[in-house]
């Protein structure tokens, strides 16, 4: 079953995709790692954080991996790059 | 008669006995205060250890009452303010107010290292930089900024880059340490010496409008490394310099830094060892991100470390230990026009179209009124669009 989920983009993801959120329709059992590949494809400028990026679904950390997400509609999904300045 | 006289010189020779000890102490303040000004330490040495204190006095009572009040700080917080000892490291956006904060609450020794001096462009956020001190090492401006503000806070300059050679032997002097570099190398460094030597790591970072915030190595929670296992690579880094930063955004972010130190230094402990702290001064939101324990496969906190010692973090990151010099890709001689060569090609009339492919901002900053502007990002982003759809 497909569901509408709210991508947050921070940092740098929101410079490499020119957006700062967007909603977009996954399947509501999408791994994190199929969910990052959807996002590199709609946007293949964010490939150069794949290594940085912490990933936070409904505001707790997913590591890039096979398990399912189980996302509800309305979730909030967000890219977080690490800021370095000071 | 005799008896008056005799206890009215008494009451006023204790008068002047009280008197002759406050200029003592005032005098004793004051050299202790212009003798830790000059001395800026450019290495590492052995501090003697914190004078302990079990007590507090009344003129600590006096200056410290608003926060003794707090029953979350009370006596017993303040006394172990007064005997920890904190390392800021950069004395910057986050550095400045941090160390004012940890200051004015009476912390007992501040460790403020840096190695850059004291420019213009960093006064619109380095708050305890001013125009009399340009020119000076940061370290030594900020502790004499320090000094001015509690001059019982024994305030440690180090004018020095801290490096795999000296950061242990640092780190080791200090019960917490505060990261607010402007780097990634310093970050790793920073994070893995505190991991050897088993230090909270209190770090934050701004750049632009927003700013992060986690507290490291602390209580089972993760290191630097748990979350960011690789560095990224050195051209997808912005820093401040190139990037901007409004000032008052790491302001907010040292002052949320200058907060934890303060609960962990009293023992009230921290609230972000396990969350990662985002603040978008846009959006003017705070969001705050659950994150997982301590991994056991992390390559210097883990079960079975592989980072036993400090490395060459520049080369692990690829990128140098600064927010100022990086790494350009220029091309080649032939392909670039210098301004000499340009202004020939305009007092000769040469026909020519002259692309102007910076930013809009930089645009507004100044541009050649000859040019045409095409911001190549925008472009870039529109082109992008378009080969999808």
């Amino acid at each position: 079953m497909n569901t509408e989920v709210s991508i947050l983009y921070f940092a740098k993801s929101a410079e490499l995709t020119g957006l700062k959120s967007e909603i977009i329709t996954v399947s509501s059992n999408v791994t994190s790692e199929q969910l990052w590949q959807h996002l590199e494809e709609k946007h293949p400028r964010l490939t150069v954080i794949r290594d940085q990026v912490v990933l936070a679904v409904r505001q707790e950390y997913v590591p890039l991996s096979g398990q399912p997400l189980t996302l509800r509609e309305g979730d909030e999904v967000a890219v977080i790059p690490p800021l370095s300045g000071g | 008669m005799m008896d008056d006289e005799i206890a009215i010189l008494k009451t006023k020779l204790l008068e002047k006995e009280g008197e002759l000890a406050d200029l003592k102490r005032k005098l004793d303040q004051m050299e202790k205060g212009n003798s830790r000004l000059t001395v800026l330490h450019e290495s590492v040495t052995d501090l003697p250890p914190l004078k302990s204190h079990t007590t507090l006095s009344n003129e600590d009572i006096m200056r410290y009452s608003r926060q003794l009040l707090l029953p979350e700080l009370g006596v017993q917080g303040q006394v172990s303010l007064s005997n920890k000892s904190v390392l800021v490291v950069g004395c910057g956006g986050l550095g400045c107010p941090l160390a004012q904060y940890l200051a004015a609450a009476g912390i007992g020794r501040l460790g403020l290292l840096d190695y850059d001096v004291v420019e213009l462009s960093n006064l619109h956020r380095q708050v305890l930089h001013t125009e009399l001190t340009l020119g000076q090492p940061k370290a030594l401006s900020a502790a004499g900024a320090i000094s001015r503000l509690n001059s019982a806070i024994h305030c440690v300059p180090y004018h020095l880059q801290l490096s795999r050679e000296n950061a242990i032997q640092l780190i080791q002097q200090y019960d917490i340490v505060a990261d607010c570099s402007d780097n990634v190398p310093t970050r790793y460094l920073v994070n893995d010496a505190c991991v050897l030597t088993g230090k909270p790591l209190v770090s934050a970072s701004a750049l632009r409008m927003e700013g992060q915030l986690t507290v490291y190595n602390y209580r089972g929670g993760p290191c630097y490394r748990c979350l960011y296992p690789s560095p990224p690579p050195a051209d997808t880094v912005t820093n401040c310099s190139d990037g901007g930063v409004l000032g008052v955004v790491p302001g907010i972010m040292g002052c949320l830094q200058a907060l934890e130190v303060l609960k962990i230094a009293s023992g009230q402990g921290s609230s972000f060892e396990k969350q990662l702290l985002m603040f978008d001064g846009q959006e003017g939101r705070f969001r705050s991100i659950r994150l997982r324990a301590k991994q056991a496969g992390c390559a210097v906190c883990g079960e079975t470390p592989t980072v036993t010692k400090l490395q060459d973090y520049e080369r692990f990151c690829g990128s140098a230990a600064t927010d100022k010099c990086r790494r350009l890709n220029l091309l080649t001689k032939e392909q670039r026009v210098s301004v000499q060569e340009y202004k020939e090609i305009l007092d000769s009339s040469t026909p020519h179209l002259l692309l102007d492919v910076r930013p809009k901002v930089e645009v507004d900053i100044c541009c050649l009124k000859t040019s045409i502007t095409f911001h190549l990002l925008v472009w870039r982003r529109r082109n992008l669009n378009r080969s999808r759809c």
